[in-house]
């Protein structure tokens, strides 16, 4: 039964000359085999013929038809409307024309230069010549090399003046009795500290440029520095009062103000 | 007199490069090549001779508009039957959906169905008659199809270019178009066809 229900769709596409050769074939065979389908073939066989009965009305229709005139009255309407063929819209008229055959072997060539300056490109690009060569000019003269360490050195100890000298203005600016909690206080120790860890590492860049006065200044700053963090609170008042007038003395304060224009004028 | 058939050394698309620069005759070549096919589409689809003629009017003008439209390497024919079938369409859904009943010279049911008695009785205009007001009921896409098929003799693969479906879809509906049509004549012969 589902076998010539599924044998039935394809009863019109047989009668139509639609179904491929093999189809057609099992189809052929089924309705030799199954009276019920044959039977259905033959009735659907005569509506497709009365279907076609309706020729009859078209040639009818047709015969009344004047063919020869018809395209004439056609043609008459249609060049009434428009006296010239209507013009092909531009983006169309483009496509038309960059889809055009004879384009064919321009675009081959686009495209064939398009390959090769690439592949050029690629090929140039990661050649080792080339890469020498760029590396060769990243290479800098050894006088400039010099001057920025020059630069580097100056800036360095710019940097260590300047943070001594706050760290001695506070120190000289307060009182006495105070100065002994002061240098105990941990801001003021590890200040000190770093301030005598950095005079180490510009020493020998002080003696490399050969800037003696500062060396000079930064030396007595060291010293300083070195007294200062061993105080104790045993250490009296007087004693205090005695550094805080050595400072003063020495001038301290003002030969590291002069020494900072100085390098600040220096610069590279 | 108009050629009917194309000469050996001029193709369709010779006439067509032609009917773009504005050639009349050219123009006229065409369409007497052409106007039968598009005639007999629309005269199975409406049964009605004055639309068929409307048809084939409007679908050469729309050719001529369109021309610019048309491809090398596309099936000329079956490209103006695209044209002539959105125009039975759009002609069938302005005119004909306002009245249905709007050419029946005879009501279907006074038709002298005794006719079907007889020895042929498919050669009773009557029954013509009501084969093709049954076919008028059809959907309009399962009725081209129909018509397409039975009349305008084409393939299936052609008939799905024009309509622009797939093949399965097109056998199927013309399946089902025939289920249909034999459904609304059966009444009217007194047995199932």
């Amino acid at each position: 039964m589902s076998e010539c229900k599924k044998f039935k769709k394809d009863f019109v596409a047989f009668l139509s000359k639609e179904l491929d050769e093999e189809k057609e074939k099992l189809l052929q065979s089924h309705l030799d085999r199954c009276p019920g389908c044959k039977r259905e073939m033959a009735q659907l066989e005569k509506f497709m013929k009365g279907a076609e009965s309706l020729k009859m009305d078209i040639e009818q229709a047709m015969e009344a038809v004047d063919w020869e005139e018809l395209p004439r009255k056609v043609a008459e309407n249609v060049f009434k409307q428009e006296v010239f063929a209507p013009k092909e819209p531009w983006l169309a008229r483009l496509s038309r024309f960059l889809s055009q055959p004879k384009l064919r072997p321009v675009y081959a060539g686009l495209l064939l230069g398009v390959l090769l300056g690439s592949l050029a490109t690629y090929f140039v690009l990661r050649s080792p010549q080339l890469r020498e060569a760029r590396a060769a000019r990243i290479s800098v003269p050894s006088n400039f090399l010099e001057s920025m360490e020059l630069e580097m050195a100056r800036r360095e100890t710019l940097n260590y003046l300047e943070k001594s000298q706050y760290l001695l203005l506070d120190f000289v600016q307060s009182p006495s009795e105070k100065s002994a909690e002061f240098w105990q206080s941990d801001f003021a120790s590890q200040k000190a500290r770093e301030l005598l860890a950095k005079k180490k590492y510009i020493d020998p860049q002080l003696d490399k440029y050969q800037m003696a006065k500062a060396k000079i200044i930064c030396d007595q700053i060291e010293l300083l520095f070195y007294e200062l963090s061993q105080i104790s609170v045993k250490l009296s008042a007087e004693e205090i009062e005695k550094i805080q007038k050595w400072i003063e003395e020495k001038q301290i304060l003002l030969k590291i103000d002069l020494l900072k224009k100085e390098l600040g004028k220096s610069e590279v | 007199m108009i050629k009917e058939r194309l000469d050996e050394n001029e193709d369709i698309h010779t006439l067509i490069e032609r009917i773009k620069k504005g050639d009349r005759e050219a123009f006229m070549t065409v369409t007497a090549l052409y106007q039968k096919k598009v005639f007999l589409l629309a005269f199975s689809f409406f049964h009605n001779r004055e639309d068929a003629l409307d048809i084939v009017q409007e679908t050469f003008l729309r050719l001529y508009q369109k021309v610019h439209l048309f491809r090398k390497g596309q099936n000329f024919q079956n490209w103006l039957l695209q044209i002539a079938k959105n125009l039975c369409i759009d002609f069938h859904r302005k005119t004909y959906s306002k009245s249905k009943d709007y050419d029946r010279e005879k009501p279907i049911e006074e038709m002298n169905l005794a006719l079907a008695d007889e020895k042929d009785p498919y050669l009773s205009s009557d029954l013509r008659g009501i084969f093709s007001e049954c076919l008028k009921k059809l959907a309009t896409k399962q009725r081209l199809i129909f018509v397409m098929k039975h009349y305008n003799q084409l393939e299936y693969q052609e008939i799905a270019q024009i309509l622009g479906i797939a093949l399965g879809t097109v056998k199927s509906l013309h399946f089902k178009a025939v289920q249909n049509m034999r459904g609304l004549v059966a009444p009217y012969l007194g047995r199932r066809l």
